[in-house]
């Protein structure tokens, strides 16, 4: 047993982290909100190496793992960074069979976007606002198109939420269900690894401020009111990481388990970040309620990122029917 | 990352299950259905159970090789836990001795204790309980006031003890008790063996919620104690305590192990049941199974985490008190779907197949949110030695025990 990221990994971590503090951060988010640029944005995302990770090499990208893309994701979610790096995932899954636009998905010289719901412009997909070319799924088969994008007021400005009409369609694939389902399972895992990284730092801000501020006397951090929630949400955090490592590490090595550990994965990200953001605002009292505090900012994410790919109920209704058919192995 | 044994592991592994093989007729095992088994009614099965697996090497996996031990690591006993488990075998009578006294007297004892003790405790010959807890000292454990005063060779004990798992079939006891009513309250407790068939201790069953007896009251009326029984110096009961509540932490849930029903026992349950419930009690249900699932799931991945950086030479620390608040939470979860997927049947006593386990779980498990720590106790550590957080102001660190009460 070595269920633990290696030290290839904590590199590679601790690299993105670097370059995520450096060129993204939740002061964007909000600017954001205002309708300002998202950071960092696609091409320092494609420069950096990150949109490629999953891409093979001979297609241009890093051909590497989706544990070492998690990894990223992670460090991208504790400040908010935009686009997501659960569209490069999902691409990267869909394009494999296609370098030529694998290549262009990993070089940022094309703007992707994958539809969740029907290419009919009726539901939101992640990072289509700024968008110009799409996947989706259009009876059974895989199609790439572009589209008519109308974005909407989102509640998070920095998952690039869109509804997108597909005016132009080719076939990619024919019968692609098997195809498209996986490559959503892997992008509720980088989902989820997004949401591991957003929620661990809400904890870390929390924990930080209720060391400093003083109430009757005490630092708050001291009242068990306030301890105790702060705990919790940690030990959501420390639970999420394990789901998410397994999943990714599923995606990787154990394709049969993807289904189960993604759905787990997602379903357990939605309710820690949502907890982790709330107590984060919380811990913070009135401060927490601004606009110029970062706290809304996570909780936005977590509003957001829950409904995201399929809600938690959706997911927990997975798990349990993959349970009873067998697959906890 | 990788999910399989090293080689080093597998190897182990399979020779765990060969000697599990080898003894199979002279173990206790559990009968389908069958979750645990009482040791008021099967104590000579346990104990015998206990003898033959100490005597393949078996149990007390960590201990060192010079007190009976095997001095192999913490997944090495993870391994020999899921092996027992999978061969149905109970688990074993002594695992508080083996789990918190033991390793109090390794660490405390004297050389002659430890002869005289320890081969003993991993063989089952004696069986040990932990006398902590009074009516009036549970989580706060050093206000207790059994008190211990010196009388020649001897000390002498009188007070009252509770709440004390196996009591009932205990041999021995390490009892901390209170000698010096005159410092605060950590620095006046002392610490003993002590021999639970002497003249003057009495033990009474208490009869938990659900039903059974695990636990005791236990009284010390005039119970001399040889001086030579003493772990560690006079006053330095709190230090040896402390020793003792960390092996309860990593015992509990600490290195991952299941607390309550196995997820997949639960799943099992699930596959019979659903299919019965009609439309949207089906779908509730279904979340229900979901939630659980993925709360016992997250609380194993947690667990071969932690047991990951235990196989690296790490040490256990304050960390291993989340398991036990997660595995307690996702053994809830699993408890309370459990007894919901039995609809009406959950109300009488046993289902109409005659299995009442999900009934007998759901009520043994608040008892877990209180052993060991409760929730609320855990979270300070937690709160206070993991995410570093201020301490709780107090009051009673400094004064003189005697001066803070009566
Ligand atoms: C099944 C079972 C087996 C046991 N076996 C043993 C045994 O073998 N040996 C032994 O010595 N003891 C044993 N115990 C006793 C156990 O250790 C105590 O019950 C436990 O430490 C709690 O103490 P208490 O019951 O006195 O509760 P109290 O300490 O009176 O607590 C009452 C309530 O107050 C809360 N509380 C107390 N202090 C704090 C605080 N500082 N912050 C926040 N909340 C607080 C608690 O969380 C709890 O909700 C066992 C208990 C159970 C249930």
């Amino acid at each position: 047993m070595n269920f633990d990221l290696d030290t290839d990994q904590r590199d590679i971590a601790a690299g993105a982290r670097d370059f995520f503090r450096g060129s993204a951060s939740p002061a964007a988010a909000r600017a954001g909100l205002e309708g300002d640029r998202l950071e960092p944005g696609r091409k320092a995302l494609a420069d950096i190496g990150f949109l490629g990770i999953t891409v093979p090499e001979a297609a241009g990208g890093a051909g590497r793992s989706v544990l070492d893309l998690a990894v990223v994701a992670e460090q991208g979610g504790a400040v908010l960074a935009a686009p997501s790096l659960v569209t490069a995932a999902r691409a990267a899954v869909l394009l494999a069979d296609a370098p030529e636009l694998a290549a262009q998905l990993a070089d940022g010289s094309t703007a992707f976007a994958v539809l969740d719901g029907p290419v009919d412009g009726s539901a939101p997909s992640i990072d289509a606002a700024d968008a110009t070319l799409f996947l989706g799924l259009d009876g059974g088969d895989l199609v790439v198109g572009e589209g008519e994008v109308v974005p909407g007021r989102p509640l998070d400005a920095t998952r690039g939420l869109a509804s997108v009409r597909l005016t132009s369609r080719r076939v990619l694939a024919p019968d692609a269900q098997e195809l498209w389902a996986r490559a959503r399972q892997v992008a509720a895992v980088v989902l989820a690894a997004e949401d591991l990284g957003g929620a661990d730092r809400a904890v870390e801000l929390g924990i930080a401020y209720a060391q400093e501020r003083e109430a009757f006397g005490r630092r708050i951090g001291s009242y068990q009111a306030v301890k105790h929630m702060l705990v919790d949400a940690w030990a959501g955090v420390d639970q999420l990481r394990s789901l998410v490592w397994w999943a990714a590490w599923a995606a990787d090595c154990a394709p049969a388990e993807l289904p189960l550990a993604s759905s787990a994965a997602k379903a357990y990200a939605a309710g820690a970040f949502e907890r982790a953001a709330g107590t984060l605002i919380q811990v913070h009292g009135g401060i927490g309620f601004t606009w110029e505090h970062d706290a809304h900012l996570y909780w936005r994410r977590a509003k957001v990122d829950r409904l995201l790919l399929g809600d938690e109920a959706e997911h927990l209704d997975t798990v349990a029917r993959l349970a009873v058919a067998g697959a906890l192995g | 990352m990788d999910f399989d044994d090293s080689p080093d592991e597998a190897a182990y592994r399979a020779r765990v299950r060969a000697l599990l093989e080898e003894h199979a007729g002279e173990l206790l095992h559990l009968a389908p259905g069958q979750e645990g088994v009482d040791a008021r009614r099967h104590e000579p099965e346990m104990r015998r159970t206990q003898r033959v697996l100490a005597d393949a090497g078996l149990v007390g996996v960590t201990w060192p090789r010079e007190y009976g031990g095997q001095g192999g690591t913490l997944v090495q006993q993870a391994i020999v836990a899921q092996e027992l488990a999978r061969a149905r075998v109970p688990g074993l009578i002594n695992h508080i001795g083996i789990g918190m006294c033991g390793p109090t007297v390794i660490a405390h004892g004297s050389q002659d204790q430890r002869d005289r003790y320890l081969a003993r405790l991993l063989r089952a010959d004696d069986v040990w309980c932990q006398l902590f807890s009074e009516p009036a000292s549970g989580s706060d454990l050093a206000a207790l006031r059994t008190t211990a005063v010196r009388d020649g060779e001897d000390w002498v004990v009188n007070g009252q003890k509770v709440w004390t798992t196996l009591a009932h079939v205990a041999d021995y006891g390490i009892l901390l008790t209170r000698t010096d009513p005159d410092r605060p309250k950590h620095a006046g407790l002392t610490m003993f063996v002590v021999d639970m068939h002497a003249p003057g201790v009495t033990v009474r069953p208490l009869r938990q919620m659900g039903g059974q007896s695990d636990f005791n009251e236990v009284f010390f009326d005039d119970v001399r104690i040889p001086d030579g029984e003493r772990l560690g110096e006079p006053g330095e009961g709190w230090r040896v305590a402390l020793t003792t509540l960390m092996n309860e932490r990593v015992a509990i849930g600490g290195a991952g192990g299941t607390i309550g029903l196995p997820v997949e026992a639960f799943v099992e349950h699930a596959r019979e049941r659903l299919p019965a419930l009609d439309g949207d009690r089906q779908v509730l249900a279904r979340q229900a199974v979901g939630r659980a699932v993925v709360a016992s799931l997250a609380a194993r991945y947690t667990g071969y985490r932690r047991l990951t950086v235990l196989s690296q030479g790490g040490i256990p620390g304050p960390e291993a008190s989340a398991g036990k608040l997660a595995g307690t939470e996702a053994a809830r979860l699993v408890a309370d779907a459990g007894v919901r997927l039995l609809g009406d049947d959950a109300v009488y006593a046993s289902t109409s197949d005659g299995d009442d386990r999900w009934q007998r779980t759901q009520s043994w498990l608040p008892g877990i949110a209180i052993a060991g720590g409760t929730d609320q106790v855990l979270r300070n550590i937690l709160g206070e030695r993991v995410l570093g957080l201020p301490p709780e102001p107090r009051s009673d660190k400094t004064d003189p025990f005697s001066g803070g009460r009566r």
